[in-house]
Parts: C-alpha cells; sequence; structure tokens
C-alpha cells in the first residue's frame, strides 16, 4: 500500500511555472532553419568547438594537421633566416651559391642505431648451403647527424630500418 | 552533410516535434532549473538540448534520451561556465529567497510544499521531478540518469519521505 498516495496527489497539484513564449519561438525557428540557432546567453564559440570534436576522427586530423604546420614551420624558418644573410654575401652563379657551400660544409657529426626489437626466427635451410642458418630479424632505429661548423646548424635525420641476419651455424 | 540529412529527414514531421515540445517544456525547464538558478538559463538549456536531439534524429518518443539529454547539456554548461556558476551561487547563497518561483502560485500548502522541495537532496529531487511532472517511468528514468531501476525507486521513496518529514506540523 503506497503511503504517499496523498502527498503525489498534492505535489502532481503543483503546477510548473510556463516558460517564456521567447522560448517556444526560438526552438521553432530551430527547428524551421537548419542553421543551428544557439541560445544568447550560451558561448557559441564552445558550442561549435564541442561539435567539431564530436567525431573521434577530427581529432586526428587535427593532430595530423598541427604535426605538418610544425614540420613546415621548422624548415621555413631555417630557409627564410639564412636567405638575407646568403642574398647579401653572395651574387654569384647557383653552383657557387653560399646555399650549395652551406650545403657543403655540412659535416657528418654523429650516428646512432637503437635496437629496439630482435625476433630470433629460427632456422633456415637455403637450397645450395650445407649448413643451416640462424635468421635474426632486428628492428632498428638510426639517426644521422651533420653539423655546420661556421653557422651551428644542425641537420638530423632518423627512421626506421628492419634488418635480417643470417648467421651460419656451426656444429649443432 | 550528415546534419543536413537529419533536418530533411525531421523536416517530415515539424508539427509533431513542435506540438510535443509545448506539451513537454514546463517540466523539462522544471528539470533543468536543478542546475541553474533562473528560469532564463533554463530555458536556454532546454532549447540547446531538445534541437540537438532532433537534430540527430532522435526517436521522438525516447523521453529518457531526451532527458539524458537536457541533463548532459546542463553539466556542459556548468563546466564550461563554471566561473560564472561560482558567481552566481555566491550571490545566490546571500539571496535566496530571492530567486524565482518555479512553480505557479498557489495556496499556502502548495507554497510549503515547493519550499520543501528546495531542501531536498539533488538526487532525489531529480528523480522526483522526472516522475511527478514529466512522468517518466522508473524504467526511464534509470535509463535517463544511468542507474538501476531500483534505485530510481527507492530515490523517489527516499524523496517523498523526506517532503512528508518536512511538512509535519511541529
Amino acid at each position: 500500500m503506497n503511503d504517499f498516495s496523498e502527498l503525489e496527489r498534492q505535489l502532481e497539484n503543483l503546477r510548473p511555472a510556463q516558460p517564456s513564449s521567447q522560448l517556444t519561438e526560438r526552438v521553432e525557428k530551430a527547428l524551421r532553419d537548419p542553421v543551428i540557432i544557439q541560445p544568447d546567453r550560451l558561448n557559441e564559440g564552445n558550442t561549435i568547438e564541442r561539435r567539431f570534436f564530436e567525431s573521434p576522427y577530427h581529432i586526428g586530423w587535427i593532430l595530423a594537421a598541427a604535426a605538418a604546420i610544425l614540420i613546415f614551420f621548422s624548415i621555413d624558418l631555417r630557409k627564410t633566416t639564412r636567405q638575407p644573410q646568403e642574398l647579401a654575401r653572395s651574387p654569384m652563379a647557383p653552383a657557387n651559391s653560399p646555399a650549395a657551400r652551406n650545403l657543403a660544409t655540412f659535416l657528418p657529426a654523429g650516428a646512432t642505431q637503437v635496437v629496439y626489437h630482435t625476433q630470433d626466427e629460427g632456422l633456415f635451410f637455403p637450397a645450395h648451403s650445407e649448413r643451416p642458418l640462424r635468421k635474426v630479424r632486428s628492428v632498428t632505429h638510426e639517426t644521422l647527424q651533420w653539423r655546420n661548423a661556421a653557422t651551428g646548424a644542425s641537420l638530423r635525420v632518423s627512421y626506421p630500418t628492419e634488418r635480417v641476419d643470417l648467421i651460419p651455424v656451426w656444429g649443432q | 552533410m550528415k546534419d543536413r540529412e537529419q533536418v530533411m529527414e525531421n523536416a517530415a514531421a515539424p508539427e509533431q516535434w513542435k506540438t510535443v515540445f509545448s506539451q513537454l517544456a514546463p517540466g523539462l525547464v522544471l528539470f533543468a532549473r536543478q542546475w541553474v538558478r533562473t528560469p532564463a538559463d533554463a530555458e536556454d538549456i532546454v532549447q540547446e538540448a531538445f534541437v540537438k536531439f532532433w537534430r540527430r534524429n532522435h526517436q521522438i518518443d525516447d523521453r529518457a534520451l531526451l532527458y539524458a539529454t537536457v541533463r548532459s547539456t546542463a553539466l556542459d554548461l556548468i563546466r564550461r561556465d563554471s566561473r560564472r556558476a561560482r558567481r552566481e551561487s555566491a550571490v545566490l547563497g546571500d539571496a535566496e529567497q530571492t530567486i524565482e518561483p518555479q512553480f505557479e502560485a498557489g495556496d499556502d500548502s502548495q507554497y510549503a510544499l515547493a519550499l520543501a522541495m528546495e531542501h531536498l537532496p539533488h538526487e532525489q529531487r531529480e528523480v522526483l521531478v522526472m516522475k511527478i511532472w514529466n512522468e517518466l517511468t522508473f524504467a526511464e528514468i534509470a535509463q535517463a540518469l544511468e542507474i538501476s531501476q531500483n534505485t530510481a525507486a527507492s530515490r523517489y521513496r527516499y524523496a517523498l519521505a523526506a517532503l512528508k518529514k518536512e511538512l509535519l506540523p511541529r
């Protein structure tokens, strides 16, 4: 037996305050109009931002775009900071241009090879070999670095590599 | 593009949507008032949530999802405008009597009841508002609030018990 029935009845008799007529008009307008109608008091920028971020793919695109912009500017800034000096210094032919000389003065400064995964793939029996070979696959990351002693500029290239070593097996 | 398609699909029954909105609006605004202090802010939340719900092409009779949308919109608003909310709560803390009424004017007993509702814990009041003035089932309330039906029913009973206790003559 519900001993709250009288209280429930009293609560039901309470009528919620009617919303303003503008609310109905605003909603009707939004339902008619494909363009999003935002309430005056809400922050429009945040709403648009949230809509944009609704899809997880957009985040990926933004990260990719940000990375591309960073790479572009890091390369472009180096070029633009050097260009005025180079142009002022030399009106010579392209082959002897300061840029070409600068490239020539980049000297190897270091090389690192980091092996971060090695997998023994077992014995391998080549067709014309008397002995089996052990196949070892290594995944590495190599970084080569050049440095221009005159300007202090450095150039670094990193790339992943994969190497397969075939090691002869003796006496097994 | 997707929005445009949804708009086209929903365009089939805009009158129906308007009718539903006019029926639900008072209850929705009352529901939204739990997170904000002014009717204007509550109306903004309801508008944004209802249009969002419509644009996403949800079923018009999926009330649990509609109320969940209102709730999440209100919480989003609080999060992104927390500074304003803090300012408002600070001001309203000093002047609680100036809050605009959430119910139409009635007799003294109704006024006392409306006032007692203000003292309910938020989670109980939320369920009570959904059940009494929005006529949601416990299953719908549970779905909207992401709680079990038993929890929804318990909160409702606790709310009624608290109100009864509050209204007892002292």
